[in-house]
């Protein structure tokens, strides 16, 4: 099934699958537009110095091979920059590198000196059709052309992997890098969570898909108001309620956090949880009916 | 074991790989971070380890119960870890040697695009300079191709003598600046026609318009009674051979991507369009290759003071080599051993 969100998964010779998120146009415009700047500089920076050259070295005739020389060197900025950015720092250039972004095979694996060599060519095409601005107003000289991107953009759209032209003949993808490396796992800071934990019992396994539940409960709880977080736990724990025997007026969304804290966080080897304050209440359905056998169970 | 112990004793390890992918993220080896066992081979082999270990922990995520965030920590860091330790490959000589001698011109000379581009590109050539020559039955030819203002430039251009003992180096000045422009113009066409290959049309229209230009200028330019003459066919006629069909093999190279979209033989359209830009790198090399060739004469030879007898001489040779590359190298053979298809055979 094609996946609505822009991950794409790659299988390592490792065989391991682990998946990618792939950069959208978004990401790769500004990447592009810093690309482009960080171009103009290095030219600038050029022409400065076989300026300074040709002002302090004056030979014969040297002049016209440092402006032979800022040709190829302007001619070789413009064709071969991204090729040689990305063969050689490992599919970045700097505005990919300040975008967060990388290009990649579609395998996943690293980019070569050809596949770059192609990508970066077929970008012409990709940036296809171009506006003239001399026909919009007769001053500006007709050198000037603004790329409307128009083939790249539809092409990204319409592949699964958001390859451009170039991308597709190239076999490459863009994938976002990512840089951020906090490893989340849900601190549970409520004591009534372990007090309500050691009443579980202890026979009860969690299976697979109600870890993940539980985990993916955890972490986004802290989005919730509470209202809407009981509304949501409710649903999931009604039939555990019954099960382990509890009061029906338990705080769902404390079931689910005790749940939570026994698979994750508890382990056997600790000594008992200190109830503290706690130490007199009890979840459990018959004390309820012990305690105060006269009050009716509250209906649900 | 609970999962925040197991996580808590993995964790170090995870972190450890962290810091060696941001050493090699800087650097490109292992050296960061300081620690001994982090240098040179040692550096590497920890790294394939703690690599192994993290790509094992993802496996197991599912059956360790993992919870989604951490998962997605370690697809994270095991594509970090993945993107370094399989990094882009440097340069081969081999391969690059096998490409341009073996893969190259016997994939130009079975390659029906070259035929088209080829024949398309001289053709062109050679009809718009017999136009542009005889004034007579075609009046206003180059004129209208060209431009009356382009013509008058150009023929400025090529005003100063080649060579000559006493304005020596101020003609020879102009003439290397000359070329160092049109190094770049020239090899920038071959790329454009190179890149609009995959619209096909527009590539068509690059060549096309290019020929017919060229043609046209040379057709002026060797005209009788037209002033630089002379100096004109001293600087082009070195490095024509070389420049002119590199300018067709990229144009070639490119049409072959293009033919990608619809000549699939039963692969998906995506597939037959990566497949058809494999096919056409080694083309494209080769025209890299002569353009890089026709670069140094331009640089060297075209505007050095040498007889127009050495020039030519050069040219006739480079046109030979050219055949001969395309002709001898080219010829189908029949090794069944090594693939023709230029699917990577090094």
């Amino acid at each position: 099934m094609a996946a609505l969100d822009t991950t794409i998964a790659v299988v390592t010779p490792e065989n391991i699958a682990f998946d990618y998120q792939l950069a959208g146009p978004f990401r790769r415009l500004p990447a592009y537009l810093i690309d482009v700047l960080a171009r103009w500089m290095m030219l600038a920076l050029i022409v400065l110095v076989m300026w300074l050259l040709g002002g302090l070295i004056s030979f014969a005739g040297l002049s016209s091979y440092l402006l032979a020389a800022t040709f190829l060197l302007y001619f070789v900025l413009t064709n071969f920059y991204g090729t040689l950015m990305e063969s050689h720092f490992n599919g970045k250039t700097i505005g990919k590198w300040a975008c967060g972004i990388r290009v990649v095979g579609i395998d996943g694996g690293p980019i070569d000196v050809g596949r770059a060599l192609l990508r970066n060519l077929i970008r012409v095409a990709d940036l296809a059709p171009y506006a003239v601005l001399n026909q919009v107003n007769d001053d500006v000289p007709p050198i000037f052309f603004l790329p409307m991107g128009i083939f790249g953009l539809i092409t990204m759209i319409c592949t699964r992997r958001m390859q451009r032209l170039g991308d597709l003949a190239a076999g490459t993808m863009v994938i976002v890098d990512e840089r951020n490396w906090d490893l989340p796992l849900t601190r549970i800071e409520d004591p009534r969570v372990a007090a309500l934990s050691s009443y579980l019992p202890q026979d009860y396994r969690i299976s697979r898909s109600m870890a993940r539940t539980l985990a993916v409960y955890a972490e986004r709880r802290h989005y919730l108001t509470p209202m809407r977080r009981r509304e949501i736990a409710r649903k999931l724990t009604t039939h555990l309620i019954d099960r382990f025997e509890f009061r029906r007026d338990i705080d769902p969304d404390l079931l689910m956090q005790s749940l939570y804290y026994k698979n994750f966080l508890w382990e056997p080897s600790r000594e008992p949880i200190d109830l503290g304050a706690l130490a007199g209440f009890s979840p459990l359905a018959k004390d309820v009916a012990e305690a105060n056998p006269r009050v009716p169970e509250p209906s649900s | 074991m609970n999962v925040a112990n197991l996580l808590e004793k993995r964790r170090v390890q995870w972190q450890e790989l962290e810091k060696l992918c941001d050493a090699m993220e800087v650097s490109g080896r292992t050296a960061g971070g300081g620690a001994s066992h982090h240098r040179g081979g040692a550096g590497v082999s920890r790294f394939a380890t703690l690599y192994r270990a993290a790509c094992a922990d993802l496996a197991l995520a599912d059956s360790y119960q993992l919870p989604p965030g951490t998962v997605s920590y370690l697809h994270r860091l095991v594509a970090r870890a993945h993107s370094q330790l399989y990094r882009s490959g440097r340069l081969n000589p081999s391969t690059w040697v096998d490409i341009l001698f073996y893969q190259a011109p016997q994939q130009i000379f079975a390659d029906p695009c070259v035929r088209v581009a080829t024949l398309m590109f001289f053709g062109l050539f050679t009809l718009s300079l017999l136009l542009a020559f005889n004034d007579d039955w075609f009046p206003g030819f180059a004129d209208r191709v060209v431009g009356q203002k382009q013509l008058e430039k150009m023929e400025e251009m090529y005003d100063q003598p080649l060579f000559s003992m006493d304005s020596r180096t101020s003609s020879l000045d102009h003439y290397v600046s000359m070329s160092g422009f049109y190094i770049m113009h020239n090899t920038g066409i071959g790329l454009r026609c190179f890149a609009w290959g995959i619209l096909i049309i527009p590539c068509l229209f690059t060549l096309g318009y290019n020929a017919v230009a060229l043609g046209a200028m040379f057709g002026y330019m060797a005209r009788e009674g037209v002033e630089g003459s002379d100096n004109f066919f001293h600087f082009v006629t070195a490095h024509g051979p070389f420049e002119l069909t590199a300018i067709a093999l990229a144009a070639a190279a490119g049409l072959r991507i293009g033919t990608g979209w619809f000549a699939t033989e039963g692969l998906t359209r995506i597939d037959s369009l990566r497949q058809a830009a494999v096919k056409a790198v080694p083309i494209m090399a080769a025209s890299v290759a002569l353009f890089i060739l026709a670069a140094f004469t331009e640089g060297f030879i075209s505007p050095s003071p040498l007889p127009y007898l050495l020039k030519a001489g050069w040219a006739i040779a480079s046109s030979g080599l050219i055949s001969f590359y395309f002709v001898v190298l080219g010829f189908p053979r029949q090794t069944p051993t090594r693939a023709v298809d230029g699917t990577g055979t090094a």
